[in-house]
Parts: C-alpha cells; structure tokens; sequence
C-alpha cells in the first residue's frame, strides 16, 4: 500500500495545478488563521483595558459619593466574555452578540438590549475565518480537485489503460484520493496547528476539530467521486458540484433562515428596551406607594420600606427601576424563548446542510455560538441580581452602610470556561 | 507468416452479443486466435471493433455469450484476465508531463511490478525509442514515439496477450514499418496478439489472420498462407464490397 502511496505523492507534486490549488488553500486558511487571532488579541486587550478603567472608574465613584443609592447609581460594572482558546478559529456569533456590558443597578432589559456592536457593516458581512474557511471555501478546492479525477482520465485517453494496467482499484483510484486528500487538509489546517500552538488549545478540541474537518471533507470528496464516476463531462461534474455547494452554503441557509423567522414570532430587543424604559419613566408621575406596592409584590421582605419624604428618594428610584424590568419581564421572556427555540430549529436545518453542521460543530467547541452568547446573558442577569441583592438591604431596610461594606460587591469574573461572579473576600 | 502457429486458443469470442443502451453492438461474433498468433479485426466505423476490444478488456459486459482470455471469462475474471493482458489505445496519451522512462516506471508501480533501469532502457531499444529522447518528457514526442513509450510498457508488463486498438492510427509509413515489424517479433517470441483496425493494408502486412467485422457480425476470415502475407486486393475487395 505504502509504494502506492508513495508513487501518488510524488505523481501529485508533478502536477502543478494541483500545488498551485495546495498552496491557494494553506494562504486562505494561513489569512483566517491571522485573522482570527487578530481578532481574538483584540477583543483580549479590550477587556483588560476595560476591566482597568471599570476599576478606576468605579474607584473614583466610590470616592466622591457616600450614599448607597448614589453608590450604586455611579458605579458600573464590567460584564464580558471572555474569548475561549479555540475561539480565533471560529468567531462565529461574538460580532453579532455583544459580548462585553458594563451595567449598572438600573432597570437591566434596556441595558442587555442596547447592542454594543462597534460596526454593524462588518457584522453583516462576517469575517474570514477559519470556520469559513473550512465550511464554504474549502468545498470549492475540494472540488477543484476531485471533481475531474475521472474525467481527466477519460478525456486525455488513458483511463481505459490505467484501470487495465494497476493492479488494484486501491492503487490507483484509492492511493490518489488518499494522497489528495492528506494533501489539501495538511495545506489547510496546518496554519490551525499553527493558531492552535500560539494560543495554548486543548489537545482534544484540536483533535475533534480535527476529525470534524476530516469527515467534511471526506463528505465533499465522496460526493465529488460519485458524480465523477457518473458523468463523463468535468464541466458538467464541476457545474454539478458547484451546485450542491450554492444549496448548501446559501440555499439552505437562506431558506431555512426565512423559514424559521417565518415560524416564530419574537419580539425586538428595542420593543423591550422601549418597554422598560417608559415604565421606568412613567414611574416619575406615578404616586410613590404604587410603584412601592409592584415592587413588594417581589421583595415582600421590604414591605415594611417607607417613603421617607414626597420628594425623591433613592428607594423609591431603584424600586421603579426594578418595576420597569418587572413590566418588561414578559416581553423579555418571550424574546429569549424564541431565540432559543430558534437556534433549536436551526439545529435541525443543519441537518441539511453540512456546511451549516460544521459551522455549528466548530462555533459550539469554540464557546462562540448563539448558545455562549445567551448563556454570557443568563450571567449578566445573574450578576445583576447578585447586585440587587447586595444593594437593597442598604436602600430598604434598616440595614446600616458603610464604606467597608462595598467589599460584599460581587466580582464579575469571566473565564474561558465561563462566566462566575463572586463576592469581594468570599 | 504463416497461419496458427500453435494450437492452444488463448483469446476467443463465443458467440458474443452486446448490446449498448438499446443498439445491439455485437451479435453473436465467434473467433478465435490462438498462442502467438496476430489476429487482426477489421471493419468499418460502427462495425463494433472497439466494442470487441472493450469487452476482452472488461469495460463492456456480454448480454449473451462469452469472452474468453486464456480459458478464463472475462466477465467473471476480470482481474485474472487484465493480469494476463497489455492493452495499447488507439491513441497511446500517457502522461505529457512524465519523461518516457518516468511513464514507464509510473505504469509499471501501478501493475506491482518492479523493473530495473537496465531493463527499460533495454526494451526501449528493442522498440526502437531513440536514446535522446527517454528523459525527454513525453509532450516533446511524435505520436510514433508515444506509440513506442506505450509499447515498451506493454512489453515490460510480460503479459502474454496483447490487445491493440487502431495502432497504426495516424502514424507516418516509416513508423507504419517499423511498427509492423515489432509486432511480428513480439509474436515471433511467443505473444498473442488481437488488434483492431480499419486499414485494410496495415492488417495485411502483419496480420496471420484477418477477420471482416460488419453490423457486429463476422462477415468472413482470411488467413495467410505459409511464409505469405494476405493478399491486399482481395481483402480490399471483400473490405470494400461488404461496406453499405
């Protein structure tokens, strides 16, 4: 088997279209590799210097003000993701999803719906990485190199000679499919391994990504050598190939996209910022024991809370804040509902497409898809409860405050395992 | 030339029928050509000689009757059957980018065997390839030359029958020769050999035997008398007279 091997190796390095495609393909996968980790560095260094200026800031805020609603009300906290290892091979959702907030102890809807992408024309048009390039470009060198592997043969007048000359299918057919195929995953995932060394990931995500890069190529090249062997044209066997790669790189997706919006019906991020933020501003005109009232109806144990004068208090304003969450709680709820009801169906149009499936498998390793991105949100929301909590035995009940008591503050922390947050000296 | 040199069959048509999507190609065509004989299939466009070749070589399958190469059926004996024959296509395209010896070399790996330096260049002589132009690659060459290259590998593969398609297709009258020439030592030495043509005149200068191939029917046999060639004319005329 080896000599055969062997044999086709070298024969592959003699033809110089195929080093040309080989080489094409390690310079795509070597830019998306850079890409992403630019990328990557850069959403790196944005979270430390936001995590130094939200401590300066917060510093400052807890200088100049001494009342705990004040406190709250100046002080910002840094909520992000951080970026896994794997994630310069797969940006997938992160320049879609915000992934950095920095919240306050206000109403929480209108500050997660406030997006934070810092140019939407790049969001829209994606960038190069190397989940595309391995799920959409690399189908078209595939091709490129399979697709005439037959009528090549045929058309040159030697495929009659070669199948009554080799001693095996496998010589011939099987050691040239194998060298190829080694060939144009080498070219492409190398600049990975590469990627992969710089920026410490797991041996075992290197090795599933891996094996799914494998299984999809082997995908394209067997369904390139099954129309190769069933129509004697390359033109025709190209334009064929080309056209399952438009049906599953565009057609399904965009199908599939339309379909799933068409079926569920979720409310817009703005309608539940807009939502909470009049009735946060319908607060000011409303008597002070009504909104109270809302918001003892889920913190019964400050019931006992009293309105110190009729003009403001730092009470009654994060109790209307939180009404306001309250009020947009219902639309809030739906919206994620349906968000994760429609990744579920997306999940099932994968299923059609195995250029969507790989892009799932790689973007779901790499902690980058639309699940991270909601499970980042669960976390803010959980940070800001956190929050909540801390603050309102300070602003509703007798609780005595103090300066020292801002060390019971919960520390957002982001890993690239995922987002905890604790408590100052826990 | 003489006629049957020995008697063991080792390529023979038995009552063979193909037929290709709805065309009967084929329609009963009996011969038979026995060990180091040249047979020489000949007929007209669409009188089914390709057809015939492709059936000994296995692409195309019997809808009745059989194929036989040195006793073995070629439709249930492929693998046998391909071990014990070298085919030369009408056109001999090996690889343009290859030099001779490297196509010789690539073939040769291909069917597991392992020849030495010494022995491709010996057959190369033996085929006449001008030394100059071994190392040349083979997009330099005269077809003649690719003919040669083809040969040569047929040769080194010591396949006991050979199987040739139009070999003197397009080839100049010097190559013609020269060709002919190698054929009858190649038979000489032992080697069946089958080749289908249309020139009349090729398949009387070397053939032992010829047989006239009409509609995929056998339509007559001619068959060189001791230490004689056929005769030209009268199979012309035949040749001639049977066309539609």
């Amino acid at each position: 088997m080896n000599k055969h091997l062997i044999r086709e190796w070298h024969f592959m390095l003699r033809q110089s279209y195929v080093l040309v495609l080989l080489l094409c393909g390690f310079l795509i996968s070597s830019f998306s590799v850079l890409t992403g980790l630019s990328e990557i560095d850069s959403q790196r260094e944005t979270i430390e210097r936001l995590k130094t200026a939200d401590q300066l800031d917060r510093a400052e805020a807890q200088d100049k003000h001494n009342a705990p609603g004040a406190l709250a009300y100046y002080s910002f906290h840094l909520t992000y993701s951080a970026p896994s290892n794997l994630a310069f091979a797969a940006l997938g959702e992160r320049d879609i999803y915000p992934w950095k907030h920095r919240v306050r102890m206000l109403a929480l809807e209108g500050q997660i719906y406030e997006s934070d992408a810092q140019n939407p024309e790049l969001a829209q048009a994606g960038k190069i990485d190397f989940a595309f390039v391995i799920s959409a470009l690399s189908p078209l060198l595939l091709i490129l190199l399979f697709h005439d592997l037959f009528a090549s043969e045929r058309a040159s007048g030697r495929h009659e000679l070669l199948v009554t000359t080799t001693e095996s299918s496998f010589a011939l057919w099987g050691a040239r499919v194998v060298v190829r195929l080694f060939a144009i995953f080498i070219s492409l995932i190398l600049p990975f391994y590469v990627g992969a060394l710089i920026n410490n990931v797991a041996m075992t995500d290197v090795l599933i990504l891996s094996l799914w890069c494998l299984l999809y190529f082997i995908f394209w090249i067997a369904l390139s050598l099954l129309i190769g062997r069933r129509e004697s044209s390359a033109p025709r066997i190209a334009s064929i190939l080309i056209g399952f790669w438009a049906l599953f790189t565009f057609v399904i997706p965009i199908l599939g996209d339309l379909a799933i919006n068409q079926s569920i019906h979720s409310p817009q991020g703005g309608e539940i910022l807009l939502t909470q933020r009049e009735a946060v501003n319908d607060a000011w005109d409303l008597p002070v024991q009504t909104t109270l009232n809302a918001f003892t109806a889920t913190h019964p144990e400050y019931i006992g809370y009293k309105h110190e004068n009729e003009g403001f208090d730092w009470g009654w304003y994060y109790a209307f804040q939180q009404v306001g969450d309250q009020v947009a709680e219902p639309l809030s709820i739906r919206y994620r509902e349906a968000a994760l009801k429609k990744h579920q169906r997306a999940s099932f149009v994968t299923l059609l497409s195995p250029t969507l499936l790989i892009q799932k498998k790689m973007t779901r390793l790499a902690e980058t898809d639309a699940l991270a991105a909601m499970a980042y949100e669960r976390r803010i929301r959980e940070f800001h409860k956190t929050l909540r909590m801390t603050y309102y035995p300070w602003l509703f009940s007798a609780d005595k405050f103090n300066k020292s008591n801002l060390d019971l503050l919960p520390q957002f922390d982001s890993t690239t395992s995922g987002t905890t947050y604790s408590r100052k000296n826990e | 030339m003489g006629s049957s040199k020995q008697d063991k069959t080792l390529i023979e048509s038995k009552s063979l029928h193909v037929q290709i999507k709805d065309t009967s190609v084929l329609k009963g065509l009996s011969f038979r050509v026995a060990k180091g004989e040249i047979y020489a299939l000949l007929g007209g466009n669409g009188a089914g000689k390709s057809t015939t070749l492709k059936t000994f070589l296995g692409f195309n399958q019997a809808s009745s009757g059989a194929a036989f190469i040195d006793g073995l059926d070629v439709s249930s004996s492929l693998a046998s059957v391909r071990k014990k024959t070298a085919y030369l296509p009408e056109n001999a395209t090996l690889y343009p980018h290859l030099t001779a010896k490297e196509n010789v070399e690539y073939f040769l790996s291909l069917a597991g065997l392992n020849k030495s330096a010494s022995e491709i260049e010996n057959t190369f002589d033996l085929v006449a390839l001008q030394k100059d132009a071994w190392e040349r690659q083979l997009q330099t060459y005269s077809k003649g030359m690719r003919q040669k290259t083809a040969i040569a590998l047929a040769i080194l593969r010591e396949a006991p029958i050979f199987l040739l398609d139009e070999p003197t297709s397009g080839l100049d009258p010097v190559a013609i020769d020269e060709f002919n020439q190698l054929v009858t030592e190649l038979a000489s030495s032992g080697a069946t050999i089958l080749m289908v043509t249309h020139d009349v005149y090729g398949a009387c200068q070397v053939a032992n035997r010829i047989g006239l191939l009409r509609k995929g029917e056998l339509v007559g046999e001619f068959e060189a008398n001791q230490n004689e060639r056929i005769d030209t004319e009268v199979v012309h005329a035949a040749f001639a007279q049977r066309q539609p």
